[in-house]
């Protein structure tokens, strides 16, 4: 089970100024993280994602999380 | 862990030699995932040709090779042109926006829609068969 304001925490720190929010959509290890970050500008969608989850990858790989799905806006768009 | 240098190697060439290549939990025919079905069914829908490798008989050492080659580790993986375009939320945006059409080089169908799970037809005249992977 994964606690949604750490890992909240956890994307917010590593994208400094970035609007993030992050949901159980079942289970409370599928979850989905809505992220709006100023480092997302001119950068593929492959790698605002890899953002996102940079941080959080080793829950992901621990099992603490089982499925990210993300949702990432550039605000500047 | 280290991905296995044979399996890495493999991979690679199966990515370069495939324009359009998903790496998915099961096969087009029968997707064992129901992200894996919805991209399965995004392809279909724009009747893209595109390569398919079912990842389960290989899953945990395939994880380590993608991560090493396309820092990705879940599947599925959507590969155009040898670059990793996305999983299965990445596509669907993109799908949507008509941009995966463009990308694929096939016109977007009238009033298409991302397709829901349930509304999947799996099977279809354009997929290939499943590659082995060795």
């Amino acid at each position: 089970m994964a606690d949604l304001d750490q890992v909240k925490r956890l994307i917010a720190e590593s994208l400094p100024g970035a609007e993030v929010e992050v949901v159980d959509e079942g289970g409370g290890d599928h979850l989905r993280a809505v992220v709006s970050a100023p480092q997302f500008e001119g950068l593929s969608r492959i790698d605002q994602h890899r953002l996102v989850r940079s941080p959080v990858q080793h829950l992901m790989d621990d099992g603490t999380i089982h499925a990210l799905s993300i949702r990432a806006t550039d605000p500047t768009r | 862990m280290p991905a296995d240098p044979e399996l890495k190697t493999k991979v690679e060439e199966i990515i370069r030699d495939n324009d359009v290549l998903l790496l998915m939990k099961g096969t087009p025919e029968m997707p064992r995932c129901g992200f894996s079905m919805r991209l399965v069914g995004m392809l279909e829908q724009l009747g893209a040709e595109y390569g398919a490798v079912d990842v389960l008989p290989a899953l945990d050492p395939l994880r380590e090779a993608t991560g090493e080659i396309s820092d990705w580790r879940t599947f599925p993986q959507l590969y155009v042109k040898g670059q990793l375009v996305g999983g299965c939320d990445i596509v669907e945006e993109m799908f949507d926006s008509g941009e995966l059409a463009g990308m694929l080089g096939v016109s977007q169908p009238v009033g298409a829609a991302a397709p829901e799970p349930e509304r999947i037809l799996p099977g279809g005249s354009q997929q290939s068969p499943p590659m082995q992977l060795g």
